[in-house]
């Protein structure tokens, strides 16, 4: 018993075990939480919920983002998209006659991150 | 007799053991440094290419050399490098008796000084790069600041600047390694000697000349030689910096080897200018040795 | 020991420390932060730090082939080296006819620098059938006179009787290296694992003559090619220097004494 903690107590075993450890948590993390949904919500601009907005996910390729997806919101005003394959994206959302949001753009940690957008995309400017 | 015949059995198995461990390691240092210097030499009396046997080419290579501008820059540039090999010993031996001094804390200032080297010579050349930037380089702009320079200078573009900027970031990346060597070597000074002279009534600066200089001779000359052998053949940083560039201002003769050998794939050639490398390594070495007052003391100094 | 102030000594090695440690705050503050890039002037304390370079840089090339790539290489040279140089070590211990030639041929091997053998050592590799392939990168490194230096050194060092008394009881020579000396020897085979790693690890010129293909490329060949790729624009080059150094540097921390040592006792490789 002694010598198993003199073992473990060495920093070469230490420190590696430590990083082991935390890789292997890392990426059971992503393993649970890798499906790609990205949720949110519209709203316009003295705060209510839009339903029936349109809202498009643009996708980062190389140099510039590109339109993939497409969803509309319901009627309380929540979205949902739920295939996104990678790790930095942008959100926009627009409804004609209430306005149009500017384009968000997310950073997750790793690809297809689910991820829940903590502030509203808010529309502006008459459509 | 019988015994005596048993002993000499056992013992030639043993010689035969002894060779069978020393195996692999010859192996490996016939394969890539007894067998690679001949076949250099051989290499650069032919000609090469790829899909033909090798012809004889006589000393075609070397004429060949001598009319080479690029290969007489590369030349002048690995000569300047090797002068600037001093510098940073210099700079070593400052550190190296600060260090030395009772001071707390002297073993964090000795690991932060020696952290530079174990690092990736790619990543240390890119930091370098940028530190030197001409627009968002920090060298740039701490000049500026301070008001010694109007406009900035286009450091790694330009022709003069160019080869003492390499020259600087190997100084920043050795300069840990040199300080150990000398440490080590002030470390193996008696205190005796020091006191004895104090006692006897000498300066420090006398101290410094009479004691401390001659018996650290040996770990000058190593830090010397480990420092021109490095610096000669930093191609990671000379590669990464700046390519060779502006033009050939930085090119040194292990750039160009690797460009006439592998951009340019005349193997013949670049067998050529490596011979003279080789020279030019064992000449400096062997100069320095009789300037160190032929201490060779470069495999096992303690 | 006469009395001098200590002060000016401080003052001049934090200011030498500053100078050496500069470069690495520059280069972090930037990778998790992405200023100075274009911005003049630069700012010393970054206003928003993110890692989202990090992930750039995990998915912009294949660094974790790359990370393999350079794991095995280095895992096989580090083997190799304490097991071929524990065994010529050991061999050096004993007298034996021919052991000048061999010590004289050791140390003028320690004179040749790699740069000066690059086109036959390609060529030789090719001739084997080794381009490209893990053991073509690690066979050069797999022994270095310094370790094999360091491991006769620390052989040297166990006392006689044990050896003899490990005879006596019929160890063969092979099992003295394994049961008797290496356990005494923990110090030299730390230098010779650190030393052995950090030598393959930052190996830049050996993996850009080998490879040929993308796959095989080494973490230093993708850092280079980063560059010359995504040019010095993002911030994610500089996350990619982060995340190459930080390995070296952590063992280096965890082993200096060890590496100082094995630097100092007789270095000549550089």
């Amino acid at each position: 018993m002694a010598t198993l903690r003199r073992v473990l107590a060495n920093r070469f075993v230490l420190v590696p075990g430590l990083l082991a450890i935390v890789v292997l948590a890392w990426n059971a993390y992503v393993f649970t939480h890798h499906h790609g949904i990205v949720a949110g919500r519209v709203v316009d601009q003295a705060g209510r919920p839009v339903g029936g907005a349109s809202v498009a996910l643009w996708v980062y390729n190389f140099t510039t983002y590109e339109e993939k997806e497409h969803v509309t919101t319901d009627h309380d005003g929540t979205f949902r998209f739920t295939n996104n394959p990678s790790h930095r994206i942008q959100v926009s959302a627009e409804k004609p006659g209430v306005g149009r949001s500017e384009r968000v753009p997310v950073f997750l940690y790793f690809r297809s991150q689910d991820i829940d957008l903590s502030a509203p995309l808010r529309l502006a400017g008459a459509g | 007799m019988a015994g005596v015949w048993r002993v000499r059995r056992q013992r030639t198995r043993l010689a035969l053991l002894l060779w069978c461990f020393l195996a692999p390691s010859l192996a490996i240092f016939l394969l890539y440094r007894v067998i690679p210097v001949i076949w250099n030499l051989v290499l650069s009396f032919q000609y090469w290419s790829p899909l033909k046997p090798a012809e004889p080419a006589g000393l075609d290579h070397y004429e060949d050399l001598l009319y080479d501008d690029v290969f007489w820059q590369a030349l002048w540039n690995t000569l300047i490098v090797i002068a600037s090999a001093p510098i940073g010993i210099v700079l070593a031996l400052v550190l190296a008796l600060l260090v030395n001094a009772e001071i707390r804390g002297r073993d964090a200032y000795r690991t932060i000084i020696f952290t530079s080297y174990p690092l990736m010579t790619v990543a240390v050349a890119i930091i370098w790069r940028w530190m030197f930037d001409e627009r968002v380089g920090l060298l740039n702009y701490a000049a500026r600041s301070l008001h010694l320079i109007d406009t900035p200078i286009p450091f790694l573009n330009s022709f003069t600047w160019a080869l003492p900027c390499v020259i600087v970031a190997n100084i920043w990346q050795m300069l840990g390694f040199y300080m150990i060597i000398l440490l080590t070597g002030l470390q193996n000074i008696p205190h005796e000697l020091h006191e004895a002279a104090a006692i006897d009534g000498a300066s420090a600066a006398g101290r410094f000349r009479r004691i401390t200089l001659p018996l650290l001779r040996p770990s000058i000359f190593l830090a010397f030689v480990i420092g021109m052998l490095n610096s000669v053949t930093s191609f990671d940083l000379v590669y990464v910096m700046t390519g060779g560039g502006p033009g050939r201002a930085t090119e040194i003769l292990v750039t160009y080897i690797y460009k006439l050998g592998f951009n340019q794939t005349k193997f013949d050639d670049a067998a050529a200018v490596t011979v003279v490398f080789f020279v030019l390594l064992v000449a400096t070495t062997w100069g320095a040795n009789r300037f160190a007052g032929g201490e060779a003391g470069a495999a096992e100094t303690e | 020991m006469n009395r001098y102030p200590r002060w000016p000594i401080h003052l001049a090695l934090v200011v030498v420390s500053g100078v050496m440690l500069v470069p690495f705050y520059w280069v972090l503050k930037t990778s998790v932060s992405g200023e100075n890039i274009y911005a003049y002037p630069p700012s010393i304390v970054p206003a928003r730090i993110h890692p989202f370079f990090y992930v750039d840089v995990w998915y912009a090339i294949p660094f974790a082939r790359y990370l393999m790539n350079s794991v095995v290489v280095s895992a096989i040279a580090v083997a190799g080296n304490v097991v071929f140089n524990a065994m010529a070590g050991y061999a050096l211990t004993h007298g034996f006819r021919g052991k000048g030639f061999v010590v004289l041929l050791f140390l003028t091997c320690m004179m040749v620098p790699f740069q000066a053998t690059i086109i036959p050592a390609y060529l030789i590799t090719g001739r084997l059938g080794l381009l490209d392939s893990w053991l073509g990168l690690a066979l050069p490194q797999c022994s270095t006179i310094i370790c094999i230096f360091v491991f006769k050194a620390s052989f040297d060092a166990v006392p006689r009787s044990l050896i003899d008394a490990a005879r006596i009881d019929g160890l063969s020579e092979w099992r003295i290296i394994w049961h008797v000396m290496m356990p005494l020897s923990k110090s030299a085979i730390a230098t010779n694992v650190i030393l052995a790693f950090i030598w393959s690890w930052n190996n830049f010129l050996w993996p850009l003559i080998m490879t040929r293909t993308a796959d095989m490329q080494t973490l230093p060949l993708g850092l280079a090619r980063f560059l010359s790729y995504q040019e010095d624009t993002t911030g994610a080059l500089y996350a990619f220097c982060i995340m190459v150094l930080a390995p070296g540097l952590l063992l280096f921390l965890m082993a200096q004494k060890e590496f100082m040592r094995g630097l100092t006792s007789g270095a000549v490789k550089g």
